[in-house]
């Protein structure tokens, strides 16, 4: 079972980061297998096992698409002077302020994705659990992340990064992800958002029955945003037949791509090493 | 710590590199198991593979890594065809190496697929689930799996930088088996061909708690007379490591042409 949910979309959203080399793919066995990580006995509503390949649900305002607001526009706080001063310069892929042929995300760039941009997107993406950690891979860009969650505290005074440095604690049914010490080179979602180096992202996580994974982004980061930033929760589908595929941002396929797809479209055009 | 690598690269000719930070120590090891301490005491080698990995300094030049797993020298005669492509190839070090010319895929942060990013000497992880073989690499924050489920290669996949990888034992030797590669990076840094056709095959072995053999065997007969075999190579396990982020960024590469390889004399990243 192909999917390329993101694909239509692409071509429809100007200058969409998108350049997938292949698409999730079913077990190349015969036989569909399922996820060899998840337990083979199903988990129960609010399991403490997250293992699996997920997908958020279409629930956007164009049937068939993902909305991509984990992070939603509509419950954001007031922006502070200097957030506002970011959100301003920013060129978005898309909303009300994208201009056609202007767009200028890091994506566009091959720049790495990091949270909470990246669980926004709509492509697959796997929890696995092991003991003392649990990994995030995700289709986009073949970005995986790692959640320590062997007790440890948050760094005092991390480097900054692109995907911060993350760990994870359970509060009864809930999986809870604090994040700290990003760059502020990408931006909190595709709208240009600011994501700033004192950001502090909250994610929580609760496996409402086998299928079913709810996942909420708290953003506090009182350099960009004068209140914290709290999303509602999206639903994500396990999808036990897929398995990511490989997926990178390559400089030399965005200028294929550019040249088959962006430019047609009267988007604006990938700009590796600008 | 690994400074001392990080400045012999940045010596090094034609360095790919532009870290973020390093390996860091860390008290808490989140891979240590009781299985491998177990098995220690039991006949034949250990199946659990995990831990944080660090190829030996073993090259040419003391003290360096060497990056030959795949072996310059033993690497047998090109067909005319795999010559051609050879030729072509703008190398990054050894005898065709010009400075101020290379042309590697990885300095324009193109990724790192095997087998050039087994050779490469940086950190690496392994992690072992029911059913997969997860491999991370601090270069490139690259992370492959490697399907252990008995499921067969597949028989025509579509060409990729980490190519399809599915593993078994024997014994007490861990194989891999990959094909599915695209063209677009080398097999080495010296310009040696990987293609569509390529068949890699990687070999491992954990002769004791802290030590890991690796060998890789590399088949493409379109390009090579006969299979190129290089000799094992051994890694330190480094069970207070974790992976730092290292991403390759072609934003962040003009800075890094600017301050270090433009100054030692090697070709800037970015066209």
């Amino acid at each position: 079972m192909l999917h390329r949910l993101s694909g239509p979309f692409c071509l429809l959203a100007v200058a969409m980061i998108c350049a997938p080399v292949l698409s999730a793919q079913t077990s190349q066995s015969a036989d569909a297998k399922k996820s060899p990580a998840a337990n083979s006995t199903p988990a129960g509503p609010f399991s403490h096992d997250l293992s699996g390949v997920w997908m958020q649900y279409d629930d956007g305002t164009a049937p068939g698409f993902a909305r991509m607001n984990g992070v939603d526009d509509r419950t954001r706080p007031p922006l502070t002077p200097w957030g506002q001063e970011k959100f301003d310069a920013a060129k978005p892929l898309m909303g009300p302020r994208a201009v056609g042929g202007q767009e200028d995300s890091a994506a566009l760039h091959c720049d790495p994705s990091g949270p909470p941009q990246l669980l926004i997107l709509p492509n697959p993406w796997e929890i696995v659990q092991v003991p003392g950690r649990t990994f995030m891979f995700f289709e986009e860009y073949h970005i995986w992340r790692t959640i320590w969650t062997d007790g440890r505290p948050l760094p005092k005074d991390p480097d900054p990064s692109w995907l911060g440095y993350s760990v994870g604690h359970w509060e009864g049914d809930t999986f809870i992800v604090d994040t700290v010490g990003f760059n502020d080179k990408v931006w909190a979602d595709l709208s240009g958002n600011p994501r700033s180096e004192q950001m502090h992202l909250i994610e929580k996580y609760r496996r409402l029955n086998h299928d079913t994974l709810e996942q909420q982004i708290i953003i506090d980061d009182p350099t960009s945003y004068t209140k914290e930033w709290v999303s509602p929760p999206k639903l994500h589908k396990l999808e036990p037949k897929w398995e990511i595929a490989e997926w990178f941002c390559a400089s030399s396929e965005l200028q294929t791509y550019d040249k088959d797809v962006r430019k047609p479209s009267g988007g604006a055009a990938t700009q590796p090493g600008k | 710590m690994r400074i001392p690598q990080a400045a012999l690269m940045l010596l090094l000719v034609g360095s790919t590199f532009a870290p973020t930070g390093y390996a860091q120590a860390n008290s808490t090891n989140g891979t240590s198991t009781a299985a491998a301490k177990t098995q220690e005491t039991q006949p034949g080698l250990s199946h659990d593979l995990s831990g944080v990995w660090m190829q030996y300094k073993d090259g040419d030049v003391p003290g360096t890594p060497g990056m030959n797993g795949v072996n310059e020298h033993y690497r047998p005669p090109l067909t005319p065809w795999g010559q051609e492509q050879f030729s072509h190839a703008q190398a990054l070090q050894g005898d065709k190496a010009i400075a101020g010319k290379e042309d590697n895929s990885a300095l324009r942060c193109e990724p790192s697929g095997p087998p050039q990013v087994l050779i490469l000497p940086n950190p690496w992880e392994i992690v072992q689930i029911p059913g997969r073989v997860l491999m991370f690499f601090e270069e490139q924050h690259i992370w492959r799996t490697i399907w252990v489920d008995g499921r067969p290669l597949p028989k025509d996949p579509d060409p990729s930088w980490l190519g399809y990888s599915v593993g078994h034992w024997e014994g007490d030797t861990f194989v891999v088996e990959t094909v599915g590669f695209n063209d677009k990076e080398w097999l080495d840094l010296y310009g040696n061909p990987r293609t569509s056709t390529t068949h890699l095959t990687e070999r491992y072995r954990r002769l004791n708690h802290d030590t890991l053999e690796q060998q890789i065997i590399i088949d493409d007969p379109r390009v090579f007379t006969k299979p190129w075999v290089s000799p094992p190579k051994l890694h330190k396990l480094e069970p207070g490591w974790e992976l730092a982020e290292w991403f390759c960024v072609l934003d962040e590469n003009k800075d890094y042409d600017q301050v270090v390889r433009k100054p030692a004399g090697v070709a800037p990243a970015s066209k």
